[in-house]
């Protein structure tokens, strides 16, 4: 037994006595002033009534038994190792560069295996059909003659690339690695908020905190049976290689980065270093007679598969921006002809628009013959009149998100806003009324976060990885995202959010 | 291997030698400040000359010349700048290099730049300037003993022993170019010199406490195990190439040529020879060869033509 878990767990006291404000009892954490106080939101740890969830007991008990200092202590340890590391993003100020650690909370937040099941199985089913989705738009557009989803919002999406139209896509793969965002919603049903099937980050974080909850709370986590995620980098790797142009045997396969001065660039030299494969920058590569090339200090060898990390418009100047020179002339060309594949494959974005979106639960019926086992959250598309008069005349309670957008740019939050701030928008709503979607504002559900040296209450997301390949697989595990600020909404890490580790449980507890 | 990478990790090795030495030069600098002798006035002087500062005209207390060796983000060539260049290079090629090399690497960052580093270097130089090299050690010692031995290990180590090959070279031409009448006689100078070369315990060892230029000169230049004489390095700076040419192709030798004819210079001279000819007309040719490999190795391994290498 390590660290004294066990201790815990002998204890005179049972876990069912325990309620929510017992985590701040004075002696146990005296900095705290308040109760935990979870909100009208769902709350990951205790239920309505106050007690603690099952599957949260183990941790309470450790909790409680390290108490606020020790606590308080484990946190800097873990924010230390994290700077130590490296794992860090970079801020740009107006005269200088910092390196941040990206916000850590040391609680894993938990999901027992029952929940997980759904999860796993409805983001399954959303990737096959968006999948297929995306292979019919590039083909055929079977579903735009049958009116299913409008014609002009799919081909005039911003990430809808003409160029793709009728290429060949291995296994019809399009979105190989896919980071989808899913919430809680308040009667504790998970709902996809976002689909991402561009250039999805945050699996490192993922592994990387990981890592740092095994280091923390390893009692917890051998008694609990978490379900492992170390093995996301070799099925990366296996996905990626079954993607491989055919007749190549022993693929060579490459992260293509922006380079050291992008955001996610821990990400990609980390996520290389496991697969054990060159992380490449655009001027790495050479393309000659519609064949790729890396130079290497032996001279030039063939790219066969190409793990971008670099937006669409910036891989190949001679096709998309041309102004770009993160990738490398000629490297569509080379793609067209079949030589190298290009993941996630150029134009997998319009599947993840946020107008788009709103098809999404039509378009899972539509090719599966299923309904949708991950619900959407309701969406208003401003681009009709009647709804966008329904956004305008309720614009206090709703979010509203520019389609092109991310990252949490470009977004109201209307019962966060001011009166001015929400004029303003309106403005800009009816300027470009197609350029925007609107949901209803959803309280996140809430997990338990030390901030200050207090256990606090924050919202939180989930982002499970999903790989697509030959066949769809879900990492059994995901990056919880963490509003930090009280009450926020918000939890994209470029606009000050943090993260925690995710524990699936097995389905079976180990004795 | 990537071109791109090889050239980064070349430029590790180089630039974690030189935050080592000029670490080094800072303390010998700070030590010698110490004492009231005219020996240990000229120690300063040395020091700054064989960097390079003299030309450059820069004066000023010792004790601030020091600190701005250390930890002075102007200047190109201070502690503070190669290391955070030597960090710059490895998170470009954090793929390529170990979590151990990197955590040590970044660690001694951290140290340099950190809030405290002015303030721990005031409280005490000397603690501070043993600790960088401390941490330097760490990383070199990582290197050795995670990086696997093969492509990239040898473009790192080729850097370190360039690097090395060509300070200490400037050391010697500062010091001792004229055999016959060398500028350094005061034995605590000569001490310091061998301070700056962390060559005087070994010194001792191989020709007892009798301190003199002639065999400060043959130590530094011609002894075959001490790791950081010129032969030493001229030597492994040959033995990585002859690797690393063998494992990319050997129709790409010009790296390779020039590095065995500087071996091969230093491998059959001695310092009588030296003596009869001058030291400065060697170390001269020894600067101006390493300058060539280091162009040469960049021409063969990274920017090469590319019609050359196109397949048919």
């Amino acid at each position: 037994m390590k660290r004294g878990d066990g201790q815990a767990m002998n204890s005179a006291v049972s876990a069912s006595e325990f309620m929510a404000k017992d985590l701040l009892m004075e002696d146990v954490l005296p900095l705290a002033q308040a109760a935990y106080l979870p909100g009208a939101a769902y709350d990951e740890m205790f239920d309505p009534a106050g007690s603690v969830r099952e599957h949260y007991e183990l941790l309470q008990h450790r909790m409680i038994s390290l108490g606020a200092e020790e606590l308080a202590e484990r946190q800097r340890t873990l924010e230390r190792s994290f700077l130590l590391q490296g794992v860090t993003f970079t801020v740009y100020g107006a005269e200088s560069a910092t390196e941040r650690i990206i916000p850590t909370d040391l609680f894993p937040r938990i999901l027992p295996a029952k929940e997980w099941s759904v999860i796993e199985t409805g983001l399954t089913q959303r990737l096959l059909a968006l999948n297929a989705f995306l292979a019919d738009i590039y083909s055929d557009q079977k579903i735009l003659k049958d009116g299913v989803a409008p014609k002009e919002l799919v081909l005039g999406a911003p990430s809808y690339r003409r160029e793709m139209q009728g290429l060949y896509v291995p296994h019809g793969a399009y979105a190989n690695v896919c980071g989808s965002d899913l919430i809680r919603c308040p009667d504790g049903a998970f709902a996809v908020l976002e689909d991402n099937l561009r250039v999805p980050s945050g699996v490192s974080y993922m592994l990387a905190n990981r890592d740092a909850s095994r280091r923390t709370f390893p009692g917890v986590f051998r008694q609990a049976g978490v379900r492992p995620v170390e093995r996301y980098p070799d099925l990366l790797l296996s996905t990626l290689k079954t993607l491989a142009p055919e007749r190549r045997s022993d693929p060579q396969v490459v992260v293509l980065t922006p380079g050291v001065y992008n955001s996610a660039y821990y990400e990609h030299a980390y996520l290389a270093r496991l697969m054990g494969v060159p992380l490449l920058e655009g001027r790495d590569l050479v393309v000659h007679d519609n064949r790729v090339f890396m130079r290497t200090t032996s001279g030039l060898r063939r790219v066969d598969v190409i793990y971008r990390r670099v937006d669409d418009d910036f891989i190949d100047p001679l096709t998309f921006r041309r102004d770009s020179a993160l990738g490398a002339a000629g490297l569509f060309n080379a793609y067209r002809a079949g030589n190298v594949v290009i993941c996630n494959a150029p134009g997998a974005g319009v599947a993840d628009d946020k107008a788009v979106y709103a098809f999404v639960p039509d378009i899972i019926r539509y090719y599966l013959g299923e309904d949708p086992i991950l619900p959407n959250i309701e969406t208003f598309l401003c681009r009709e009149p009647s709804q966008l008069s329904h956004v305008l005349a309720n614009l206090d309670k709703l979010v509203v998100k520019a389609v092109g957008a991310s990252g949490g740019y470009g977004m109201l939050v209307g019962p966060h806003a001011s009166a001015a701030e929400r004029e303003a928008f309106a403005d800009a709503l009816k300027a470009n009324p197609s350029n925007y979607i609107a949901q209803p504002t959803i309280q996140l559900s809430t997990a338990p976060c030390l901030v200050d040296g207090r256990i606090e209450p924050r919202h939180v997301d989930l982002r499970p990885f999903i790989l697509s390949g030959e066949s769809v697989v879900v990492t059994p595990g995901a990056l919880t995202r963490v509003a930090l600020k009280r009450g926020s909404l918000v939890v994209n890490s470029s606009q000050g959010g943090g993260s925690k580790d995710t524990w699936v449980l097995a389905e079976e507890p180990r004795p | 291997m990537l071109a791109r990478v090889a050239d980064s990790l070349y430029w590790i090795g180089r630039y974690v030698e030189r935050a080592e030495h000029v670490s080094r030069l800072s303390a010998v600098m700070l030590n010698a400040n110490l004492d009231l002798t005219a020996g240990a006035a000229q120690v300063g002087d040395l020091a700054l000359t064989a960097l390079g500062y003299k030309e450059a005209g820069k004066s000023g207390q010792l004790y601030d010349q020091a600190m701005g060796l250390a930890l002075n983000r102007e200047d190109a060539g201070s502690v503070i700048v190669s290391v955070s260049r030597a960090r710059e290079n490895a998170r470009q090629v954090r793929d390529q290099i170990t979590t151990e090399v990197w955590e040590r690497l970044n660690l001694a960052y951290l140290r340099m730049t950190g809030e405290a580093a002015d303030e721990a270097f005031e409280a005490d130089p000397a603690q501070f300037l043993q600790e960088i090299i401390a941490d330097l050690h760490l990383i070199k010692g990582a290197v050795d003993t995670t990086l696997s031995h093969g492509e990239g290990w040898r473009f790192l180590i080729l850097g370190v022993y360039l690097e090395r090959a060509q300070l200490i070279g400037s050391l010697l031409q500062v010091c001792l170019s004229d055999a016959g009448a060398p500028a350094v006689t005061d034995p605590i100078a000569l001490m310091s010199l061998l301070r700056m070369a962390c060559a005087l315990e070994p010194y001792l060892r191989a020709y007892t406490a009798d301190i003199n230029p002639r065999s400060i000169l043959e130590f530094l230049l011609f002894d075959d195990e001490f790791p950081r004489s010129i032969r030493f390095c001229t030597s492994r700076i040959q033995q990585r190439l002859e690797e690393l040419s063998r494992q990319v192709g050997a129709s790409r030798g010009e790296a390779l040529r020039l590095a065995g004819k500087l071996d091969a210079r230093l491998r059959y001279a001695d310092v009588e020879e030296v003596e009869a000819i001058g030291a400065g007309a060697l170390l001269a040719a020894v600067s101006g060869e390493c300058a060539g490999i280091h162009e040469a190795i960049y021409e063969t391994f990274v920017a090469y033509p590319l019609e050359f290498s196109l397949p048919a």
